[in-house]
Order: C-alpha cells, then structure tokens, then sequence
C-alpha cells in the first residue's frame, strides 16, 4: 500500500510547500486531492509517482508500474501522437507492434482529433491532454495519478476519463487525482484529501455507489478522534458542538449499537442523500 | 534501456538541434584537416580538439531538449530518471562516435597514409576527447545550471580549462602526446591511460548531474 509518512516538501531553502502529509492510499482506492491553485497539489502527485523527492519523511509501497499524468504537457514535441505513444510504449516493454495498437486503441477510445500523425507540438491542448493521458495506460498501471486531468478535455472525454479511472481502481489499481471543482471529485473520488496552508487534511469518504448514513453523536467530550474508532465510520467531523459521523448505511447499525455502548449519545440519524449527478461539465457518474 | 535510446534518438532527430554542434564540428574537420601533407597525428589531435568542444556543446543541446515535464513522463516511464538520463548519455556518445569515425577516414580519404597504429592512437585521442566533452556538456546542461548563459560560460570556461592547463589530464595531456615527436607505437599506452580517465570523467559527469537533478526536483 502507497504509504506517505511525516512527508514534507521544500525546494532548497524556500518555504515549505508541504509538511507533515500522512496518506494511506490501499490497491482500488480512487482519492481525490483538492486545494487552491498553488497550495502544492502537484508538488505532492510528483512525490506519489516518485519524480521528486520529499525533504522529510518518507514514501512506501509505491506500487509498479506507474502512470502519471502531468497537468501541462509541453507543446514542443515534433513527433507524432502515434509515434510518441509507441516509443513509450516499447519503453514501458511492449513489442513495436503491440505498442502501436494499444496507441492507437487509446487515441481511438479518446477520440483525438487531428490525427495521430500530426505532430504533438500542432495538436490543441485538449488534444495534447489526450496523448498525456495515454501515454499513462499503455500498460494497465497499478498506480495512476492524474493532474487536474479534466481541464482542457471536452464533454465527451469526461465521460471516458471518468470510465478509465473506474477500469484502473476495478482492476486494483490506485488512482490519485486532483481538481479544484467539488463535483468532480466527490463524483469519482472515494477519498478526498485538502491541501491548505501546506497541510492535508481528509475530508470526507463518500462511497460513489453504496449508500451512506449520517450520525450525530455527543458525548466522550465531543472528540471526533474517539468517534473515528467506531466500527465502519468513513469520516467524522466535529459539527455546533456534536460528533457528525459518516458510515456506510449497511454497518449504520452496527455503529449505533457500539456507540451507544461507548457512551455517546445519539442526536440523530440520517440517511445521506446519494450522491447528486455532476453538473454538465463534470463528467458522468460511475 | 534499447527502446529509451531509440526514444531519445527519435526526439533528437525530430528536434534538429544536434544539427549546429555537429556541422560546426564538420566544417573545422574540413577547413583545418585537408591539404596538410604532413604526419597524421597532428591532425588526429585538431580534430580530437574540435570533438572535444562539439561533444560538450551537443550533449548541452541533447540534454535541453526534453521539457522537464515531459522528462518526468520519460522518466515514469522508464523507471528511474536516472535511466533516463543515460539513454541520453548514450546517444551523446554515439552521435560522437559517428563524428569520430568521419574525423578517423576523413585524413585517409584526403591522401595521408596511416598505420594501424596511428589509427590506434587516433580512436584513443577522439574518444577520450568526445568521453570529457560529453562531461562537460552533463554538468552544464539545463538538469544543473538552470540559466542559459551561465551554463554557457561554465561550459566555456570548463573546455578552456581541460584544453589549456598544462599537465591536466585527460585533455590537455593527449594533446602534447600527439604533438611530441615520440613514436606511435610508444603513445598506445599512455594514451590510452588517458582515454581511461576520461572514463572516469564521464562517470563523475553523469553523478553528479544526477545528484543535482534529483536534489532539485
């Protein structure tokens, strides 16, 4: 399991960018990491696929092979999408041959417009995007990490982004993304994580498919970290003075019975609306 | 580590920019080498000269050319920047062992006669010469030196300092090697000695732009 512990980064003797990230991000997992522009969301993905290094702390578990996905890709490549994809390709192992129709399957299933043989540096930025975001999936990655990956792309690619980054979590793999826009991320993230001030913070866990319930406690001092105990919580938060703890519907029982057991007080029970449908440009609901 | 090398020669290829390195080193090779009907080895040592500064100046172009983007996904990719990185070392060495082929035919082609030997001392002097450019081109390609006209004057200043100091090997001794008037058949070992170093050169070459670039990123 990619595991960050105590991880801070600075480049040189600047400020830091980060400190003290602890991440857990088990096989199958799909996180989502949001923050201001500038706040060091890139900074922390170049850690997770391992192209920077951090000044403190340390990354394990990192698992093999990696796709990654870079949020600009630069426009001053003269080789061609199909030719770019199908060196990388044989880089990353594969025959000549099943390089190219893996290319050309992804370049396909991305709809590029332009042409696989027009060279990168004349494609749109849309278009570039798509040849980053395949040069990730040549082979199936067992950690994918995404950099603000639906900027740039148009309606109907949301969809299929949307649909690989499913495939890659269906199929055990770790997908780690970021997006300034809440209805993304709580649309196809598990987890999402917060960066502000250089700091992570975890902000919820709402299963895209099973349901969830929500529940007020009080009591035990009102210490969320107490609550976070209970078995098949998500995610707490402290909330005017009550614990609100978020569990899957399936374990809510369960909870309620352990809680009450553990001397909290239950205030209310809720069930949590599904999660709504993504506004038109966030892409399709998995 | 074969596909990464195809990749970087392909990028190279597309990009053109090995183009002025390479042709600025052809028209010295051209312009200083023929009609000169005297002893080849000089002439071995001028054009070791003009691979010397053309290898650091092309390794530079090579090393530029990738965006740091797009060498974090080569990077990814491979495994290990560090992977990365010596495909373009190889391909640096490569594109400097073509130039030494012509610069090794070009004498014999102008009408010199040259003995195995000669040849022998020749290919020591060229590689030596292109193994230390290629150094030198490492350490200030854009992975070190972050601004341009710096790692230009470094460069500068780095070529001048291994062609001009006495005694400094491995450059500037080969040079007198060449020059003097001792047999071939004595140079082969000392100057091979020398291309040895310039192993070691390029060796110290690749650490350190490694350390550095890691160390930045």
């Amino acid at each position: 399991m990619l595991t960050l512990v105590g991880v801070g980064k600075r480049y040189g003797r600047g400020d830091w960018v980060l400190s003290d990230v602890d991440l857990q991000l088990p096989p199958a997992m799909v996180a989502a990491i949001t923050g201001r522009n500038g706040s060091g969301k890139s900074t922390l993905l170049r850690m997770l696929v391992g192209v920077s290094r951090p000044s403190l702390g340390r990354i394990t578990g990192r698992p093999d092979p990696v796709g990654y996905v870079p949020d600009r890709f630069p426009a001053t490549e003269r080789l061609s999408a199909l030719a770019y994809l199908t060196h990388l390709g044989r880089v990353r192992g594969l025959t000549t041959a099943a390089a190219r129709a893996r290319a050309a399957d992804l370049l396909d299933r991305l709809s590029l417009v332009g042409g696989p043989h027009t060279p990168l540096r004349l494609l749109s930025k849309g278009n570039v995007q798509k040849v980053a975001l395949a040069q990730a999936l040549l082979i199936r990655p067992a950690l994918l990490v995404l950099d603000e990956p639906w900027s740039g792309l148009d309606a109907t690619s949301h969809g299929v982004l949307a649909e690989i980054i499913a495939e890659v979590a269906a199929g055990g793999g770790t997908v780690v993304f970021t997006d300034h826009r809440e209805s993304v991320t709580r649309a196809n993230a598990a987890q999402v994580h917060l960066i502000e001030g250089g700091r992570l913070s975890r902000l919820s866990t709402l299963p895209s498919v099973a349901a969830a319930a929500m529940v007020l406690l009080s009591g035990n001092g009102n210490h969320s970290d107490t609550a976070a105990a209970l078995p098949g919580v998500l995610a707490t938060t402290t909330e005017d003075g009550l614990v609100r703890v978020e569990v899957a519907e399936r374990q809510c029982d369960a909870l309620l019975l352990a809680a009450l057991r553990a001397g909290w007080s239950v205030r209310e029970v809720r069930r949590t609306p599904a999660v709504a449908p993504v506004d038109s440009d966030g892409g399709e609901q998995t | 580590m074969i596909a990464l090398v195809r990749y970087a020669l392909a990028v190279m290829l597309h990009s053109q920019r090995y183009l002025a390195p390479v042709l600025l080193f052809l028209a010295v090779l051209a312009v200083f080498t023929s009609n000169d009907p005297g002893p080849v080895l000089p002439v071995y040592a001028l054009a070791a000269a003009a691979l010397f500064s053309c290898a650091a100046w092309l390794t530079m172009t090579l090393l530029n050319i990738e965006e740091p983007v797009q060498r974090a996904i080569t990077a990814v990719s491979a495994g290990g920047s560090l992977r990365a990185l010596l495909s373009w070392v190889c391909v640096a060495v490569l594109d400097c062992l073509v130039l030494s082929a012509l610069a090794l035919l070009f004498p014999w082609v102008d009408g010199h006669s040259v003995s195995g030997v000669e040849l022998l001392v020749g290919v020591e002097a060229l590689v030596t010469c292109a193994l230390s450019g290629v150094a030198i081109g490492l350490v200030c390609s854009r992975l070190v030196i972050r601004r341009p006209g710096y790692a230009l004057l470094t460069a500068l200043g780095l070529v001048l300092l291994l062609v001009l100091v006495r005694g400094l090997p491995p450059v500037n001794p080969m040079f007198r090697l060449l020059a003097g008037t001792g047999r071939p058949a004595g140079l082969v070992t000392s100057a091979g000695a020398l291309t040895g170093v310039a192993v070691l050169l390029l060796v110290l070459g690749v650490t350190v732009t490694q350390l550095v670039a890691t160390r930045r990123d």
